[in-house]
């Protein structure tokens, strides 16, 4: 038995090759999040292929990984992951790859630290969630341009004609966003949901965020949380609380029945995308759909 | 097939041997629990170690990790000791309390860091590959295979210098003492063996598939031997089968890895219950029934031996005598027909010599329970088989 193991040992570590590439074949790019991924469709186009590890709806705090996705990484060229925490222990699997030369590019790298929402308790542990802020994507959008333009120099041009197009769809994103929000006047700003992921939208257009649940998603609110929530939700006078697509409902509806309790009426207003982005082919699956229709949704039932 | 599909194949291997090992004897001694319960119960440990570091890479969490687990068999062992409550109810009285004091430590401390069992300790042995061991920039390969090997390589150590005390100390610790080996410096040291793998197996694999790993061959081949060493050596061979073909089934599903391991576990459980030679349900529903003919035959041979009369013996007569519904009456002669016990003449039933004397040494086995005499028949009928 124990030579077998020797044998299999020896064999697993001469088989350790690097594997070879070929050249004519487009870059293979392998992404986390469903927003990344829709990033990089937009700024690559057909001159590279996008591989997403998590599929739409996935939680990034939750995701399991697929057998289909170890061929993914192993063939990858370069991985496209958010960083910060986001992706958990599959972070350290890619800080390791980077020390084995293979590329991988943490966009969170390229935001300003000082911008970055910093954990309450803890220092240099800050909020993953940094997509919310259209801002930080567009400096995110120039970063993965100028690393792809590195790692496949034949393309160049079209990465960075790719990558202005999509700054200005974003910038007028933003202008977009912007007016709609100015519809709704400061003191209704406040959006509260299941879990923390909309602290830089808040910090962006001057909500207030509330989340039930803290960073984490695996952790549950206590029930502590749900009866301040309650009190805090009829004291503001707040006419809808937000479901979260990759949370489970049932922490909202826990908090619109501690409301109902109290003979107070809470709606809710629909469900928002926090860390995943909607199906493939639906409006919501782009980060542009995505955002305006969370925007929409906030809007119209907070009115 | 690349390097990191065998890779994968191979560090499932190795967890499934190191995991069977510890396994084997805790599904013995009703401890097979504790696996479970030390996946839930490290989570102060690593809590702990979050503070003091600030940093959810530190290796001093997964210390800290095995540290609880090794808190947990100890506060197990204390409570079972006090023979107040069993086993299974230590188990479940200190891992519970464990975990809830690292979620309680979480909730006052670090509500706003991704911080959980998950985050820090669970690997995903999708990949295990890419996490490789790198020596002055020299690729050693998957650095969890290192960790797993290193634990297999001290568990087979110590395996092979205690068997002979693990042995009789899991089956009678009373003649353990009295042989001059304490059973529960034994114990202990099953146990750590056991923390130490589980966390080191997390590490590499997952908490479901560790558990699944250290239960289910061990549980599975407990259905099929009685022989301490061939029990071993079937739950490895159990854990080495469900790893490989595991590994296949996730592939051709494009599923979760573990997860397909682990239903491969279940699927084989469930084949050895329904299947296995003697303890498998079928083969206990089989014996059962054989018995029930068997006794069936006995009193029909008996019957035959006390009465001399041809109506008596007559083979339409048998069904309203003996008061016996037509198909048992018809699967009763047949077996005695078939190991010509009678002859049948014009519809009139004789015993034959072998008949008689199979009647005999059956009376004389049921007044003296002495089975000496019996010792042919218990290969052909289940009734002499205790």
């Amino acid at each position: 038995m124990k030579k077998y193991i020797l044998i299999l040992v020896t064999l697993a570590i001469v088989s350790c090759k690097p594997a070879k590439k070929n050249e004519n074949q487009k870059l293979q790019v392998v992404t986390t999040t469903t927003m990344i991924t829709d990033l990089l469709r937009n700024i690559g186009g057909d001159k590279i292929e996008v591989k997403g590890l998590m599929g739409t709806g996935v939680d990034p705090h939750l995701y399991k990984a697929s057998e289909g996705d170890v061929s993914k990484l192993f063939n990858a060229d370069v991985i496209v992951y958010n960083g910060l925490h986001l992706e958990g222990k599959l972070e350290d699997v890619f800080e390791k790859m980077r020390q084995q030369n293979k590329k991988t590019i943490a966009v969170s790298d390229i935001i300003d630290k000082s911008t970055l929402i910093e954990s309450e308790y803890f220092a240099s542990n800050y909020d993953p969630h940094i997509w919310f802020d259209i801002s930080n994507w567009k400096q995110i959008t120039s970063y993965v341009v100028e690393k792809l333009s590195e790692l496949d120099t034949k393309n160049t041009t079209t990465f960075e004609s790719n990558g202005k197009a999509y700054l200005e769809k974003l910038s007028s994103l933003q202008t977009a966003i912007a007016s709609r929000i100015e519809e709704l006047p400061v003191e209704k700003r406040i959006l509260v949901t299941a879990h923390d992921a909309f602290n830089y939208f808040g910090k962006a257009y001057k909500f207030e965020v509330v989340g039930l649940q803290g960073l984490s998603t695996a952790t549950e609110a206590g029930v502590k949380d749900v009866q301040k929530m309650a009190s805090f939700i009829i004291e503001k006078n707040i006419k809808a609380i937000f479901v979260e697509s990759s949370v489970p409902k049932r922490t909202i509806e826990a908090l619109v029945e501690a409301v109902k309790s109290k003979n107070h009426e809470v709606e809710i207003g629909g469900t928002l995308f926090s860390d995943a982005l909607g199906s493939d082919g639906t409006g919501e699956g782009t980060y542009l759909g995505m955002y305006k229709y969370n925007v929409q949704t906030i809007v119209n039932s907070l009115k | 097939m690349t390097s990191a599909q065998l890779e994968i194949q191979l560090i499932a291997s190795i967890v499934a041997i190191a995991c069977a090992i510890p396994g084997t004897f805790l599904v013995l001694r009703k401890m097979a629990l504790i696996s479970d319960a030390i996946s839930h119960s490290i989570l102060p440990g690593l809590v702990i170690g979050f503070f003091i570091t600030h940093d959810l890479s530190s290796p001093l969490l997964i210390v800290l990790a095995a540290l609880s687990g090794l808190v947990t068999v100890i506060l197990v062992e204390f409570i079972q000791k006090t023979g107040l409550v069993k086993e299974d109810t230590a188990i479940g009285l200190v891992f519970p309390a464990l975990f809830s004091i690292g979620i309680i430590l979480i909730a006052k401390n670090a509500n706003d860091v991704h911080l959980d069992v998950d985050a820090v300790l669970l690997g995903e042995l999708a990949f295990a590959p890419f996490d490789r061991l790198l020596v002055n920039g020299a690729d050693l390969g998957p650095k969890s295979l290192w960790i797993i090997g290193s634990i297999l390589a001290i568990t087979v150590t110590l395996l092979m210098a205690f068997f002979k005390e693990l042995k009789v100390s899991t089956f009678d610790a009373g003649l353990a003492t009295a042989l001059g080996f304490s059973p529960a410096v034994l114990h202990y040291g099953l146990m750590s063996v056991a923390s130490v793998t589980t966390v080191g197996a997390f590490d590499a694999v997952g908490a479901i598939l560790v558990v699944a790993l250290m239960i289910a061959p061990a549980a599975t081949a407990y259905l099929l031997t009685n022989d301490l060493k061939k029990m071993l050596v079937l739950s490895i061979g159990f854990g080495v089968l469900s790893a490989i073909s595991g590994y296949w089934l996730a592939h051709w599903l494009d599923a979760s890895i573990s997860g397909s391991m682990t239903s491969i576990l279940g699927v084989l459980f469930l084949l050895v219950y329904l299947f296995a030679p003697s303890r498998g349900l079928l083969s206990v529903l089989y014996r059962n029934k054989q018995q029930r003919i068997e006794v069936s035959l006995l009193t029909f041979l008996l019957h035959l031996n006390n009465h001399s009369e041809e109506e008596e013996r007559h083979i339409n007569h048998l069904n309203e005598h003996i008061n016996w519904q037509k198909v048992r009456s018809k699967s009763v002669v047949d077996l005695a027909l078939k190991n010509n016990m009678i002859t049948i003449d014009n519809n009139v039933i004789s015993l034959t010599d072998k008949g008689t004397s199979f009647t005999n040494k059956a009376i004389d086995y049921i007044i003296t329970n002495d089975d000496t005499e019996i010792e042919s028949m218990k290969e052909d009928f289940f009734l002499f088989r205790g």
